[in-house]
């Protein structure tokens, strides 16, 4: 009966009462679609991690059926992953298929990429399709970490020398020979350190997102507290009403979930595109499995429920509860405290501990953020309504004041983000690599071959018709480094074809210049770069969406008064500056101060240069999302318009 | 006592005399096939209290609404003070509601996030008055009104009496020349009512300002000069005759 009641008001709720559910399930979906990116992510990242394992060789302590050595090639300004593998017993080594390959490859057959076989075609022979000559066939997708990767697989002998040297000088460019049971391998550092990059970027998102869904069942609350309430009083009992309240959120926010994942569902393939740690996605990598969209989809309208619930208190008290609107408790200094208790707590919390405590005591910092979070908007409130001159300045402040959490929901996404993407926007990876230099090939060597593979080295560059001198420079580890230098005006063509000339020089080696060597720490940065701007877009979309959501429904909430104003003669404009500056207010002064904040504390790592490019994007992203942000509140104009045209207003 | 309902004749040539105020001249107005007023003379005069009565849906809010300049009349004209209203754009007529006009309505029309002193002193400041002025000028309301100590509390800290003369004062704090009241006491029990009334009636007296009160009650009408009942869109008054 409760939920036929429920239905039936939830339908009979007229044109206004309609909006109002149609917001609710709006900022659900809206929350819903974000929170599924912020989760699926992460599954993302797991998946690249897995499905690049296999490269990451684990050493066996018996059993070994192949050796396996992983190193990395330049291609222009691309790394090619090179997997060099050796069956040691054939038969044994029939079950150790590399992933995306029928078989282990026989010594001397080459395997590529599409995208890597697709580039050798297209370059010019000497600068690539020579190193990896004749392949055998494709790689498929199950050996790849994303779509268009460069990866080749090389066969040897078991006793080739690139299966019996030692590692790379750099163990950051690959890893040496090593007998493996198996082709499973190991999720790499690297894929480790991005997945808890990522789990970081993840409570940055999902805290508001969380706090922006729950909010979602209390929109247009005092229509439907006035709405209960009236049921009170006709002998509801308070059990009724919370079933009544429950039903309606949880119907509203159901389908908001699922409307959400749709438009996530078909945003999928957009987001797909994001280049991260090299490269695009597969589409399957973004899209959550079954259980965590499940998870997503029963907890979120659960979230709503619960919110609602709590939001109803007032109206189950008393029935009459709400016909007085009551002055809500000022936020407590205990707020700020919790937030100073735990970030002093923080280095002990995150000292020498797994990845998942170090999430952990990140999330419990950012909730403390947002207990924090309405106390900082209510300071604004009173010194914007303290200082103000104008009616709008004196209304925004004062709504700050009245309702913090509400402003502090659409800003706290920006806010918490912010301080990284000033920090990360402006710093430029080029500043930490070694530009300038002349390019110069370097291959490491045991002292006593030096002289002789450089040797080597002038004999090749000279058939290769590739103008370089070569030196042998001497290095305390015993090892020396054969360094080709190309001059100032070697082009990259002529770079890749001394890389060419020289491949196999050493073997399991790779000549890399200095700019390759460092390629992964500049990547590095600009794919936290790229997370953060991704972040900070994604904070910013929460922004928006709660702004704009947020206005209508305060809107519907406090049409009567709005009507009696303006037939009172106060301007619309009035009203609507009034509106804008609640929200561009602690907009303006928590997410873009954290912002400057965040570049204020890069200046010092600028020395190298500021990043053009990551500031476009930065100045990009505040511009589109402030502007975003008062778009949105705009858009409720007409609906001002409308409501304050009523001659009649009372309230629903 | 004869109350038909009739059309009033039109008014002598002196109704634009300096003491009329405001003048409302052969009003209709219709909503769809229903007509709200059907041709409705109306005069109040300097400082008047005049109390519109009728039943639900008679006309009487309508007409307040075409008196306030909140809503155009389709026929007839209104004046302030010899000046047209019925003809100045929505930009004018709301800057003239601000500045000329004070409103007290049923409830509701208190921000409730503003202290009581800053919903008064808004219309000062929507007026280009700088805040500290207005606060200042808002306050000196608040004794005579029987609010002293209610300055700083925020409507929802206000019994609904106490929220009505808050209303009274923000009506009146920028001097307006009419004042008009729409049930200002439909939400108040009758001894909180009649002090309202008094309250309003006296202020708006004592500040120069005329009043028109819609309301359902004969009580809270006989606080005011004079009387005229509204029925089907037409002024009903003593006699047959026309006020």
């Amino acid at each position: 009966m409760n939920l036929d009641l429920t239905w039936r008001l939830l339908k009979g709720g007229g044109r206004r009462g309609l909006l109002g559910a149609w917001l609710t399930l709006g900022a659900v979906a809206v929350s819903t679609a974000l929170l599924l990116f912020a989760v699926a992510v992460n599954f993302a990242f797991a998946a690249r991690a897995d499905r690049g394992a296999w490269r990451n060789p684990v050493p066996a302590e018996a059993g070994a059926v192949a050796i396996e050595a992983a190193r990395f090639d330049f291609v222009g300004d691309q790394v090619i992953t090179v997997v060099d593998l050796a069956a040691l017993d054939a038969r044994a080594a029939a079950g150790a298929r590399p992933p995306g390959m029928p078989r282990l490859p026989a010594p001397g057959e080459v395997w590529l990429s599409p995208a890597l076989a697709e580039l050798a075609r297209k370059l010019p022979a000497d600068q690539l399709a020579e190193r990896y000559p004749d392949p055998a066939g494709v790689l498929g997708d199950e050996a790849l970490v994303y779509p268009g990767e460069l990866v080749a697989v090389v066969g040897h002998a078991p006793d080739a020398p690139a299966m019996t040297a030692a590692g790379t000088r750099d163990g950051a460019l690959g890893k040496g020979p090593a007998k493996v049971a198996d082709l499973t391998g190991t999720p790499s550092e690297d894929s480790e350190a991005y997945r808890a990059l990522t789990l970081v970027a993840s409570v940055l998102m999902v805290v508001p997102l969380l706090v922006f869904g729950g909010a979602a069942a209390r929109l247009t609350v005092a229509r439907r507290d006035w709405r209960l309430a009236a049921l009170r009083l006709v002998g509801a009992t308070p059990g009724q009403v919370v079933r009544m309240t429950v039903a309606e959120a949880v119907i509203v926010a159901l389908a908001g979930a699922l409307l959400g994942a749709a438009a996530y569902a078909a945003a999928a393939p957009l987001l797909a595109g994001i280049p991260i740690a090299g490269g695009s996605w597969f589409v399957s990598d973004v899209l959550p499995g079954p259980l965590p969209l499940a998870a997503v989809l029963a907890g979120v309208p659960l979230l709503v429920g619960l919110s609602a619930v709590v939001g109803l208190r007032r109206v189950v008290v008393s029935p009459l509860g709400v016909a007085k609107r009551e002055t809500p408790p000022a936020m407590r200094f205990v707020r700020v405290l919790a937030l100073f208790a735990v970030l002093a707590a923080f280095p002990l919390l995150t000292r020498g501990t797994s990845i998942g405590i170090v999430a952990v005591a990140l999330g419990l910092a950012f909730l403390c953020v947002n207990l924090a979070g309405p106390w900082v908007v209510s300071l604004i409130g009173r010194i914007t309504a303290g200082s103000a001159r104008r009616p709008a300045g004196l209304l925004a402040g004062r709504r700050l004041v009245d309702d913090p959490r509400s402003a502090w929901r659409t800003v706290s996404g920006v806010a918490l983000t912010g301080f990284v993407a000033g920090f990360i926007g402006l710093l430029s990876p080029s500043a930490f690599a070694g530009d300038g230099e002349p390019p110069q090939l370097l291959v490491s060597a045991p002292a006593g071959q030096a002289e002789a593979v450089a040797g080597q080295a002038r004999d090749r560059l000279r058939a290769a018709g590739v103008r370089a001198t070569v030196r042998v420079s001497r290095r305390g580890t015993g090892d020396a480094l054969v360094a080709t230098a190309l001059g100032s005006y070697a082009d990259p063509a002529t770079i890749d074809r001394a890389r060419t000339a020289l491949t196999g020089l050493m073997p399991g080696r790779t000549p890399t210049t200095r700019a390759d060597d460092e390629r992964f720490a500049t990547q590095l940065l600009a794919d936290i770069r790229m997370g953060t701007t991704v972040v900070l877009s994604v904070s910013f979309l929460v922004a928006i969406a709660s702004a704009g959501i947020t206005a209508a429904s305060s809107i519907l909430d406090r049409r009567q008064t709005y009507a009696l104003l303006r037939l009172a003669g106060t301007p619309l404009e009035v009203l609507d500056r009034a509106r804008r500056a609640e929200t561009l207010v602690p907009l303006t002064v928590m997410g873009g101060g954290a912002i400057l904040v965040g570049v204020f504390c890069a200046m010092p790592f600028m020395i190298g240069g500021m990043s053009v490019a990551g500031a476009i994007t930065l100045g990009a992203c505040v511009v589109v999302g402030f502007g975003g942000v008062v778009g949105a509140g705009a858009l409720s104009r007409p609906l001002l318009r409308s409501v304050t045209a009523d001659p009649a207003p009372r309230p629903d | 006592m004869d109350s038909r309902p009739i059309r009033q004749a039109r008014h002598p040539a002196n109704l634009e005399a300096m003491n009329d105020v405001l003048v409302g001249r052969a009003l209709t107005k219709r909503f769809g096939q229903t007509v709200a007023l059907g041709g409705v003379d109306i005069t109040i005069g300097a400082a008047e209290a005049v109390a519109i009565m009728g039943p639900s849906g008679s006309g009487k809010s309508t007409l307040l609404h075409c008196l306030a300049g909140i809503m155009k009349p389709d026929g007839g004209e209104v004046s302030l003070l010899g000046r047209r209203i019925d003809t100045m754009r929505e930009r004018e007529r709301s800057a003239l509601r601000r500045t000329r006009f004070g409103f007290v309505f049923q409830f509701g029309q208190l921000l409730p996030e503003l202290p009581a002193e800053e919903n008064v002193a808004l219309p000062l400041m929507l007026g280009g008055v700088p805040r500290t002025q207005a606060v200042r000028q808002a306050r000196e309301w608040f004794a005579p009104l029987g609010l002293h100590t209610m300055e700083t509390r925020r409507p929802g800290e206000l019994s609904g009496g106490q929220a009505q003369r808050v209303a009274i004062a923000r009506a009146l704090v920028s001097r307006p020349a009419v004042v008009f009241a729409d049930e200002p006491t439909g939400a108040l029990d009758q001894r909180t009512g009649h002090d309202t009334m008094r309250l309003l009636v006296e202020a708006t007296r004592h500040n120069g300002a005329s009043l028109i009160v819609v309301t359902h009650d004969q009580n809270v009408a006989s606080w005011c000069d004079r009387t005229v009942e509204v029925r089907d869109g037409l002024l009903l008054v003593p006699g047959g005759v026309g006020a």
